[in-house]
């Protein structure tokens, strides 16, 4: 306990978010808990990469979704597990949305650099830039009015949630995704607008939809039991 | 690995992999996963190499393509799998290659050549090869799937396929009798974009089902036991047979929270695509929820079973050593693919030649 208080005091308590950073982490290892907890939250990243794939028919063509409803749940999961999540992401992407719908090896594991790199930026973005700056790193200021007796600013915290992540992070993950897809000659020429434009609309309304929900539900009650990471391990 | 261990495991026929369960004792079950996964990864260079070979050095290596599918159906019916993949995925799969043909067909703009005519509409309905491949379809997936709208999309697209082509409406070899109905309607396209529409169906195909050899024929113990093998700690090692352990539990949970919705006349009115979007978004609190308590009580069994004091432990008994089997098959897909792809050399220049 000692130990937390002097945590705690070092910090700049600005925010009630500030003690989530971009250090390495609490300083300790990491606990049975959270090790079974980053490696089920991979696999459930997994599972949700293939339905996402699957449910909107037969396996979808070169593992892209018009609705890839995976996206929100690793982005929420990197801000609150960090690097466990970025890697959840990744992981996912090969397996669930590569591997299980038959991309092979190679493809997944190219193609699934656009699940990486949305999820990092998001992390550095938020941890490092705008949770100094009042807008919540764990995004709970887009549904709720005040966060631990802080008032938050909603409209500036959407206004950032779309531009950032529906916009900039999408486009870039779809530029990566059907870029590489189309250098592999996964898609042909003629249609890479298409299938950047189905990337894109379908990761968005996936994340307009999903994480309002997710993090309104959810958030809170993993910061209670002391399993979101301080930093990017731990 | 003790005796009885050794005993308990040559015993069992069959043993629970990825996604389904494999006979134990077939040739690929003995190998190990290793050699699966490279076997796995060499394929799938070489049908990304196969399809993408460009025009000016020849074009894509069909007959490459379809000596690889051969292959991989070949190992599928080894390993004892195929009935599984016939009645849960082949259907599943089967429209990618289909749908991967028409998209190379018409957006792959600008390739040099001679034109080919296509009808949408010949002027008649020809009665012959693309009758029977209507009607073969149709029984076929009727037969499986007893939905007749299910049947009759695959048979409807295949029929059309199959009667766009000019050469086949116009040889009495494969169109018997013409009954005319409606106007002609018909569009050109470089004959290279068949070639190359073809084997992308082809290298798909490959793609998907050597995808599935490796998930129908992998335990998670056995990756697990691969990555000690390969100086992985312990924690490290179990941590990935975890993950891929959790699969099927998650994918259980996510079915049982999709039931009790149901259950709780989810899908009682008719719904909007928008609202069918926000129910499945609210099956995400539970299944993570379910997720965190899972994690939560794995962890505390973990802890309570010493695993954080663990310093030396047994290894796993499903792992295996590298056999003559497993030295044989690397050789030769590696052989394949630096005569493929690394000397530039193609089967079909090798055998129309």
């Amino acid at each position: 306990m000692s130990g937390e208080g002097k945590t705690v005091s070092n910090t700049k308590n600005k925010y009630p978010w500030s003690n989530y950073t971009l250090k390495l982490g609490r300083g300790e290892p990491v606990s049975t808990t959270q090790y079974v907890l980053y490696a089920v939250q991979i696999a459930a990243v997994i599972i949700l990469s293939y339905l996402s794939v699957v449910l909107l028919g037969p396996l979808s063509y070169s593992g892209i979704s018009l609705f890839y409803f995976v996206y929100p749940f690793f982005l929420v999961f990197t801000m609150w597990w960090g690097i466990w999540g970025i890697l959840g992401a990744y992981i996912g992407c090969v397996v669930g949305a590569g591997l299980m719908v038959g991309l092979g090896p190679v493809a997944s594991g190219a193609y699934a650099i656009s699940d990486l790199i949305p999820p990092l930026i998001a992390f550095i973005v938020y941890r490092g830039l705008l949770a100094n700056r009042g807008i919540d790193s764990l995004w709970r200021d887009l549904t709720d009015k005040e966060v631990a007796g802080f008032k938050t600013n909603r409209v500036a915290a959407w206004v950032l949630f779309i531009a950032i992540n529906g916009v900039i992070i999408n486009a870039v993950s779809a530029e990566l995704g059907v870029g590489i897809e189309n250098y592999l000659g996964l898609i042909p020429p003629g249609a890479f607008w298409g299938w950047w434009a189905g990337w894109f609309f379908g990761d968005l309304l996936a994340m307009i939809i999903i994480t309002p929900v997710l993090v309104k539900g959810l958030t809170n009650l993993v910061e209670r039991q002391g399993l979101i990471n301080r930093g990017w391990i731990t | 690995m003790a005796k009885d261990d050794v005993e308990a495991r040559t015993s069992k026929k069959y043993v629970r992999t990825f996604i389904f369960s494999m006979k134990t004792g077939t040739p690929i079950e003995k190998l190990h996963v290793i050699t699966k996964f490279f076997m796995i990864a060499a394929m799938s260079v070489l049908a990304l190499y196969m399809f993408d070979i460009s025009v000016s050095k020849g074009g894509p290596d069909i007959i490459g393509l379809i000596f690889l599918l051969i292959i991989v159906f070949a190992l599928l019916i080894i390993s004892g799998t195929s009935k599984y993949l016939v009645n849960s995925y082949l259907l599943l799969a089967l429209p990618v290659p289909i749908s991967e043909f028409i998209w190379w067909l018409f957006f792959d703009g600008g390739l040099p050549g001679a034109k080919v005519t296509f009808y949408l509409w010949p002027g008649f309905f020809p009665f012959g090869l693309s009758t029977a491949v209507l009607v073969l379809v149709f029984g076929v997936v009727y037969y499986r799937t007893r939905s007749f709208i299910i049947a009759v999309i695959p048979a409807v697209l295949l029929w059309w396929l199959t009667a766009m082509p000019g050469t086949l409406d116009f040889s009495p070899l494969t169109t018997w009798f013409k009954l005319p109905i409606g106007a002609t309607s018909s569009f050109t396209l470089p004959y290279l974009s068949v070639t190359v529409a073809l084997s992308k169906a082809l290298g798909f195909a490959v793609l998907i089902y050597t995808s599935f050899l490796f998930l129908l024929t992998t335990r998670d113990t056995e990756i697990a036991g691969a990555m000690r093998q390969l100086g992985l700690s312990f924690k490290k090692s179990f941590f990935i047979a975890l993950i891929f352990r959790s699969l099927n539990t998650l994918l259980i949970d996510y079915e049982n929270i999709r039931m009790a919705q149901t259950a709780r006349a989810a899908g009682v009115n008719r719904k909007s695509v928008f609202s069918k979007i926000i129910d499945l978004a609210y099956v995400s609190i539970p299944l993570v929820a379910t997720m965190i308590r899972r994690s939560t009580e794995m962890g505390v069994a973990l802890y309570a079973r010493g695993f954080e004091a663990s310093k030396k432990v047994t290894s796993f008994k499903e792992t295996k050593g590298i056999t003559y089997m497993d030295v044989t098959v690397i050789a030769i897909l590696s052989a394949f693919l630096i005569y493929e792809v690394v000397l530039g050399h193609n089967i079909n220049n090798l055998l129309i030649r």
